[in-house]
C-alpha cells in the first residue's frame, strides 16, 4: 500500500488579510462561526487515511497550537498518528527571507525522518473538500512526478489575483505554472496542494536554496515544468483561497446558501474542530432571525439578516444586524445597528448604535474593542 | 489532579418505564435532553467539575448505548492518568451465578472489590438519571465538619409534593432525626435527592450486613438509611439549592425541556465555570434559512430550519422544512419536520420524520404527544396506559 504523510503549510502565501491577521494566521480564523480554516485541510487530511501531519505555521504558532491541540478531535489515531506543530526557527527579522523553504529547511531533519514514501502537501489558507487518498492513487497510476490539484474558475480577472495558475496540455500535463495576472476570466486556479515522493520534495528544497533565498517551493516547482512530469487533477465543489479581507468575507458569507453548503460539507466527510461545550443557543421572544449561520452558545434576542454568529454572542434586544460575520464571545448592546462588518472576537459594542459599512467593501472592528 | 479520596458511584440502571418507547432500547440515563444533552452528562459533569477523578456507572436495563457512551471518559475530562469512568454492569462471579442488581444497595454491595480496589474515604452515591448541577466536593466538606457517618443531599420541595419524596426530618445543625418514605403528613419539606455520601469503611461494613437479610429490599432509602437511624448513626442533611428534575414521565421530560426556554431558569448551562460536557458531534452550525421564524427557542447545532419555531427545544440534526410549524415541541435528535406540517405539545423522538402536511398533537391537550419512531401515541391512549401501570422507574428492584 503506498502511504504519504501531510504538510500543511501558508509560508509562501504572498498576501495579508487587514485586521484578523494582526491576531493569528489565517489557519486559525474563524470560519462560519463553528470552525477554524485549518480544521478543513486537516480533516480532508484525517479523512484520507493520512494520520501522520506537519503543520509549518511561520512565525506565530500559538493560535495553531492552541487550536489542533494534540490532534485528537480530528479523529488522529492517538498511538499511531502524530499531529506536529512545526516553526522557523530562525525567523527572520525581514519577512522576506521567512519562506516556505527556509522553515523546511530549519525542520529538515523532521522530513528526512518520515518513513513514508509519498507526501502530501496542503494550504492552511484554503478552504475544500477533497480525498487524498484518491488523488495519492492517481498519482501513483500516472507515473507522474508531482501531481497539482486545481480548480477551472471563470472569475479569474476578479478573485485569485495571489493565487497560481496551471495550463494543461491534452495529456494534463502541466505546460505552465503561473502567478494569475488577471489577464483571463477562465483559468485553472492552483489550489497550493501537490503530491509527490518524499525523496523529489527533498531535492526540490534543496534545489531552491541554491537558486535564490527569496524562492518559495511554488516557484522552484514552477522552474522545473519541463524537466519533471507534472500533471493536474482538476476538482469540483467549493473552493476559498482567503487572500484578503473580501475573500475571507465572501468565503464566509457564501456558505450561508444551503447548496453552496452542500458543496463543500459533504455526506461521510465530516469537518472536525475543537470542541468548545457550549449549550444550545437561546432565542428570546423577540429574536428575529433570517438566512444565516449561528454556533452554539448564544443568546439572541434582536434580529439578525443574512449574517454568521459566532459561540457563545449576545445580541440584545433591538439590536440589528444585517450582512456581518460576528466572531465569538461578542457583545451587540441594545438597539445598536451593525451592517456589512466583521467584528473580531471579545468586542463589545454598547454606546455607538450604528455601525456601518459598505456593502462592497465590508467594515472590521479591532479583536477586544469597547464601543 | 489531586484527588479528594472520593469515588462516586453512578446508579444507571433504571429503565424509565414511563417514559415509553423512548426507553425501549435506551436506559433512561441515556436519554437526550437540553438539545445536545444526556441526562448522565449531569451527574458525569459534576463528578468532573468537582475534582472527583474516578467514576463507577453502575449499569443493567439495556446497558449496551449507555455503556458505550460512558466508557469515552475523554468527553468529561477524566481521562487524566489517575482518572476513569469505569463501565460496572452485573457479572458471574467464582461460585456464584449471574446475579442482577437486587436494588440500589445491592448494585453497590456486588462491587465491593471495585471500590476497595480504588481505596477510597469516601463513596458518593449519585443517580444516573437527575438532572442539575451540584458541587460535590462542597458537600464533602460539610460531611466532614459534620463528623457524619453519612450526609445525604436535600432539596426543599413545596408542601403539597412533599408526600411524593423520601422526607428527612433534621434538627437545626442539619443532624437528621427521622426518615419517612412518601409520608400522608409530612412534617418537613427536605425531599431526599438521593444523592448519599458515605465512609467507605462503615458502609462497607453495612452492606455486607444487609446484603444477608432476607426480608431486605437491599435500597438505600428503604434499608440502609432506615438501619443507619436506628443505630443512632450521625446523618447529616446537605441543603441544596437550585434546579433539581427527576424526569420520570414523558410530560415531566417535555418540561424540563421547556425550562431552558426561560431566560431566568435556574440551570444556567451557559456558566463558563461549570460547563455541562457531553459527546462531541461534527455537525455544521445552525443554518436558519430565508424563511425561518424563531422565537422563543432553544436550538443546537446542526439543525436546519426553514419553518416557524416556537417555545420549542430542537436537538442535534433536528430539521424544520419551509411551510412547517413546531410549537410547544421538543424534537429529539435527527427529526425531520417536512413542509407545512404541524408539531403542537408534542416530544418527538430521535430520528422521526414528520411527513408533509401532517398534523401533531394538539394546542392545549392535558397530555404531550409523544411521536416514537413507528407510531403515534396519541395523548389520550397514553393516559389510559399511565392508570394501568405504577411506576417503576426510581429505585427500581429487580426480581429473578
Amino acid at each position: 500500500m503506498t502511504t504519504a504523510f501531510g504538510i500543511i503549510t501558508a509560508t509562501d502565501r504572498v498576501s495579508r488579510v487587514e485586521g484578523l491577521e494582526d491576531y493569528r494566521p489565517v489557519g486559525a480564523f474563524s470560519f462560519i462561526g463553528r470552525y477554524r480554516v485549518i480544521d478543513f485541510m486537516l480533516s480532508n487530511m484525517s479523512n484520507s487515511g493520512i494520520d501522520q501531519i506537519k503543520i509549518f505555521t511561520g512565525s506565530n504558532p500559538l493560535p495553531i497550537t492552541e487550536h489542533v491541540g494534540s490532534g485528537r478531535q480530528y479523529n488522529i489515531n492517538s498511538k499511531r498518528g502524530h499531529l506536529h506543530v512545526l516553526f522557523s526557527k530562525h525567523a527572520y527579522a525581514y519577512n522576506l527571507y521567512n519562506t516556505g523553504i527556509t522553515c523546511y529547511k530549519d525542520n529538515i531533519d523532521v522530513i528526512e525522518n518520515m518513513p513514508q514514501e509519498y507526501v502530501v502537501l496542503a494550504p492552511s489558507y484554503m478552504v475544500y473538500t477533497a480525498d487524498y487518498a484518491e488523488l495519492l492513487q492517481t498519482h501513483v497510476d500516472s507515473g507522474a512526478d508531482i501531481t497539482m490539484l486545481y480548480q477551472p474558475v471563470d472569475t479569474a480577472r476578479e478573485e485569485f489575483l495571489t493565487n497560481f495558475t496551471v495550463t494543461l496540455d491534452k495529456d494534463r500535463r502541466v505546460t505552465n505554472f503561473e502567478l494569475n495576472n488577471g489577464a483571463a476570466k477562465a483559468r485553472n486556479i492552483f489550489m497550493d496542494t501537490y503530491i509527490l515522493k518524499k525523496s523529489l520534495f527533498l531535492v526540490l528544497i534543496e534545489r531552491a536554496l541554491k537558486t535564490s533565498s527569496l524562492y518559495s517551493f511554488a516557484n522552484i516547482v514552477a522552474d522545473n515544468v519541463e524537466n519533471l512530469n507534472i500533471r493536474g487533477v482538476s476538482h469540483r465543489g467549493y473552493l476559498a483561497s482567503i487572500n484578503d479581507f473580501q475573500d475571507y468575507y465572501e468565503a464566509n458569507m457564501r456558505l450561508i446558501d444551503f447548496d453552496t453548503a452542500d458543496d463543500l460539507f459533504r455526506k461521510g466527510w465530516p469537518i472536525y474542530t475543537k470542541t468548545n461545550d457550549s449549550p444550545p443557543t437561546r432565542y428570546l421572544d423577540t429574536a428575529i432571525v433570517k438566512n444565516s449561520i449561528v454556533s452554539n452558545g448564544c443568546i439572541i434576542e434582536g434580529s439578525i439578516e443574512n449574517s454568521i454568529i459566532g459561540r457563545n454572542c449576545r445580541i440584545e434586544r433591538g439590536a440589528r444586524i444585517k450582512n456581518c460575520i460576528i466572531l465569538g464571545d461578542t457583545r451587540i448592546g441594545r438597539n445598536t445597528q451593525i451592517e456589512n462588518h466583521v467584528v473580531d472576537k471579545h468586542v463589545q459594542i454598547c454606546n455607538i448604535k450604528k455601525i456601518v459599512g459598505d456593502a462592497d467593501f465590508p467594515g472590521y472592528v479591532r479583536r477586544g474593542d469597547r464601543i | 489532579m489531586k484527588p479528594n479520596n472520593m469515588i462516586a458511584m453512578i446508579l444507571a440502571g433504571g429503565r424509565g418505564s414511563r417514559l415509553y418507547d423512548l426507553t425501549n432500547k435506551l436506559a433512561k440515563p441515556a436519554v437526550s435532553y437540553g438539545g445536545k444533552y444526556r441526562i448522565i452528562d449531569f451527574p458525569l459533569s459534576n463528578c468532573a467539575n468537582s475534582n472527583i477523578n474516578i467514576v463507577g456507572v453502575l449499569t443493567q436495563y439495556e446497558s449496551i448505548f449507555l455503556n458505550s457512551y460512558v466508557t469515552m471518559d475523554s468527553r468529561w475530562g477524566l481521562d487524566a492518568a489517575d482518572s476513569g469512568i469505569y463501565v460496572l454492569p452485573p457479572r458471574e462471579k467464582a461460585g456464584e451465578d449471574l446475579n442482577v442488581y437486587r436494588g440500589t444497595a445491592d448494585a453497590i454491595t456486588q462491587n465491593i472489590d471495585f471500590v476497595d480496589s480504588m481505596n477510597p474515604d469516601y463513596v458518593l452515591i449519585l443517580s444516573g438519571d437527575h438532572i442539575y448541577k451540584m458541587n460535590y466536593e462542597k458537600m464533602l466538606r460539610e460531611h466532614i465538619a459534620s463528623y457524619a457517618d453519612a450526609s445525604i443531599a436535600v432539596i426543599d420541595v413545596p408542601k403539597h409534593e412533599a408526600g411524593r419524596f423520601g422526607i428527612m426530618n433534621a434538627d437545626v445543625t442539619g443532624r437528621i432525626l427521622e426518615f419517612e418514605e412518601k409520608p400522608k403528613h409530612p412534617k418537613s419539606t427536605l425531599a431526599s435527592m438521593g444523592i448519599y455520601i458515605f465512609n467507605w469503611k462503615l458502609l462497607r461494613k453495612m452492606l455486607l450486613a444487609d446484603s444477608k437479610l432476607k426480608d431486605s429490599s437491599h435500597d438505600f432509602g428503604k434499608d440502609l438509611i432506615p438501619q443507619m437511624l436506628r443505630d443512632n448513626r450521625i446523618l447529616h442533611a446537605f441543603k441544596f439549592k437550585g434546579y433539581w428534575k427527576d424526569v420520570g414521565t414523558i410530560d415531566s421530560l417535555w418540561e424540563a425541556n421547556m425550562d431552558l426556554l426561560d431566560p431566568q431558569t435556574e440551570l444556567n448551562l451557559n456558566d463558563e465555570g461549570w460547563k455541562i460536557y457531553t459527546e462531541d458531534t461534527n455537525v455544521l452550525p445552525q443554518y436558519l434559512g430565508p424563511d425561518a421564524d424563531i422565537k422563543r427557542a432553544y436550538i443546537t447545532q446542526g439543525c436546519e430550519i426553514n419553518g416557524r419555531v416556537t417555545g420549542s427545544v430542537l436537538f442535534t440534526g433536528a430539521i424544520v422544512k419551509k411551510g412547517a410549524q413546531v410549537i410547544d415541541s421538543v424534537l429529539m435528535p435527527g427529526v425531520v419536520v417536512e413542509e407545512d406540517a404541524t408539531v403542537t405539545r408534542a416530544l418527538v423522538a430521535d430520528g422521526v420524520r414528520i411527513g408533509e402536511g401532517c398534523i401533531v398533537g394538539k394546542a392545549g391537550s392535558e397530555h404531550i404527544t409523544l411521536v416514537a419512531s413507528d407510531q403515534v401515541l396519541s395523548a389520550a391512549a397514553r393516559e389510559k396506559e399511565t392508570e394501568k401501570e405504577k411506576d417503576t422507574t426510581k429505585e427500581r428492584t429487580v426480581k429473578k
